[in-house]
């Protein structure tokens, strides 16, 4: 729905009835979203509903079946009670949306695309002043099908194998996000064209808008091989920099002291106090120190999808790579700050 | 620089005749010999002008300048209300806004943000008509002339297409392609630019600071 949108007519949502199935529809001129319903429908018709406070109502309702009958310019919503009359907008202002399908479609498990892109997801910029950032590249990757998203201060790469992809293609992390929530999570058809990329499901269909924009040349910022690795355990690195975070805030980094043995974090905030503890590991290389923001990090180690995670470090400048242990297609690049 | 004001009748013959008739008016002579003739109205620019180098003959009641073209001003001075001389001395030239000065300094100091492989050959490249910010050469080698603004209006696409036309006379430089690069550069700047052949780009100020603080960046 077009809360981004300055035509009042993208404020509604199509609803069209046929043969027993509702399918409704929210764009924003970028994003589209498709989806469908089986109803119990006494007549077939179409109209256009205010989409926020259609959704609104049909929340507060009791709990039950929900009527809806439009007629006349208004669109009644009745269930168990309670009724409201919504002014109906105008069916044929509702931009006509293009139904077709590329003809190169990639067959995905919705699943496992769905909790890739938000492995990913967590590095992409929302910052709409740089494009480029706030998307998720799609691209080839040694047969497979690889997603990258970076806000310049992380990056974070999934290489998504059994899956077929061809060329690379930019596409908002905005409407990816809401992939599982509107389509679902089922059987997925991919198309990535020159414009849009659509993603389809026997549940609905959502398309959005390519980037038209180069994505920043990443390759280089993973380097062969890192001098110094540390294993630990997750739960309780993010344990501990939960921890660190109620001392640090946002913009105050926790240190990293990587030496044998494990790992020491502390974060020292001058008028308000500090916090260290220590975190049993294996450390090989040599003793340093680097700091990370609390929340990137916290992100990072997060979205790692094993119990044991890898730190690898050059040094305290340069970006350190954070990965499960024996599990590298989730690599996550993060830049230190500065001490 | 000398100021005088006086009623005057000029002549011109040169590229063409004028002619200006008797009237009270502006006489300037700066210090590198250029003539401007100013009336009361007119704005910033003069009636008439002779650029230096030039050749000024007093006579009484009567200036002839004359140049190299061939061309050639003659001022009869019929009264004299003023005439005088300051010493202006050297001028500091002028200040650009910091913001944008600030902006050159850190784009000569990494050119490749603008466009990859950018190599800074020198700030300020002096031109006929005013030193243009930055000369690079770009990744094939051709000389790069970018203009940089805070704001990307159309006056400074002018301006640059106005460096480029003399930096192409340079045979050792041509061909020279321009970047107009600006925090943002207004639609309408885009369309000229695009419509004169110049690149433009946008960079983002704090980011280019943002090398400098403890906050590191991958790119």
């Amino acid at each position: 729905m077009g809360s981004r949108s300055p035509l009042p007519i993208l404020q509604g949502l199509l609803c069209e009835v046929e043969g027993g199935r509702l399918r409704v529809t929210g764009t924003d001129n970028e994003v589209t979203v498709r989806t469908y319903l089986e109803v119990e429908a006494l007549e077939d018709g179409v109209t256009v509903i205010p989409a926020k406070l259609a959704a609104d109502a049909v929340r507060k309702l009791p709990s039950g079946a929900v009527s809806v009958t439009a007629a006349d310019g208004e669109v009644e919503i009745t269930g168990n009670g309670p009724r409201f009359r919504l002014r109906e907008l105008s069916v044929a202002d509702y931009p006509k949306i293009d139904d077709s399908l590329p003809a190169d479609t990639i067959d995905v498990v919705g699943e496992t695309l769905v909790k890739a892109l938000s492995q990913v997801g967590i590095a992409a910029s929302t910052d709409d002043a740089r494009p480029t950032l706030t998307g998720v590249l799609f691209e080839e990757n040694e047969g497979g099908l690889r997603l990258v998203a970076t806000d310049s201060y992380r990056l974070a790469v999934r290489d998504v194998l059994g899956i077929g992809a061809t060329g690379s293609k930019l596409v908002p992390y905005r409407a990816l996000r809401e992939l599982g929530r509107t389509v679902g999570d089922g059987p997925m058809k991919v198309a990535l064209g020159d414009r849009e990329a659509a993603f389809l499901t026997d549940q609905g269909r959502l398309t959005v808008r390519i980037i038209d924009a180069t994505f920043p040349k990443y390759r280089q910022l993973l380097p062969d091989s890192y001098p110094n690795r540390l294993e630990v355990s997750k739960q309780h690195l993010l344990e501990a920099v939960a921890r660190a975070a109620l001392v640090a805030e946002d913009h105050i980094p926790v240190r990293l002291n990587l030496h044998e043995g494990g790992v020491e974090l502390s974060v020292i905030r001058q008028e308000v106090g500090e916090e260290t503890e220590h975190i049993e590991g294996t450390y090989e290389g040599e003793e340093m120190t680097i700091a990370f923001n609390t929340r990137y990090l916290t992100e990072g180690v997060g979205a790692i999808d094993s119990d044991t995670v890898v730190l690898q470090t050059i040094d305290a400048l340069k970006p350190g790579l954070l990965h499960g242990v024996g599990d590298e297609d989730f690599r996550y690049l993060l830049m230190p700050v500065r001490l | 620089m000398r100021i005088v004001v006086a009623d005057c009748t000029v002549n011109y013959a040169g590229r063409l005749s004028a002619h200006l008739p008797r009237a009270t008016r502006l006489i300037l002579i700066k210090a590198d010999g250029s003539l401007l003739i100013h009336a009361e109205a007119g704005a910033y620019k003069p009636l008439n002008w002779m650029n230096a180098p030039n050749h000024l003959v007093e006579e009484e009641g009567r200036w002839f300048i004359t140049n190299g073209k061939g061309e050639e001003l003659t001022i009869d001075l019929h009264e004299i209300h003023m005439d005088t001389a300051v010493e202006l001395g050297e001028d500091p030239g002028l200040q650009k806004d910091g913001v944008e000065l600030e902006l050159q300094r850190l784009l000569s100091e990494q050119p490749e943000v603008i466009e990859e492989g950018l190599a800074l050959i020198r700030r300020e490249y002096p031109t006929p008509i005013g030193p243009v910010d930055l000369l690079c050469r770009d990744a094939s080698g051709t000389t790069v002339a970018i203009e940089v603004k805070r704001r990307g209006e159309i006056d400074g696409v002018e301006q640059l297409t106005r460096y480029l036309e003399f930096l192409n006379r340079d045979e050792r430089l041509a061909p020279v392609r321009g970047i107009f690069v600006a925090q943002t550069v207004k639609p309408q700047a885009r369309v000229l630019a695009t419509d004169r052949g110049i690149d433009w780009a946008e960079v983002d100020y704090e980011l280019l600071r943002g090398a400098d603080t403890d906050i590191l960046r991958l790119f």
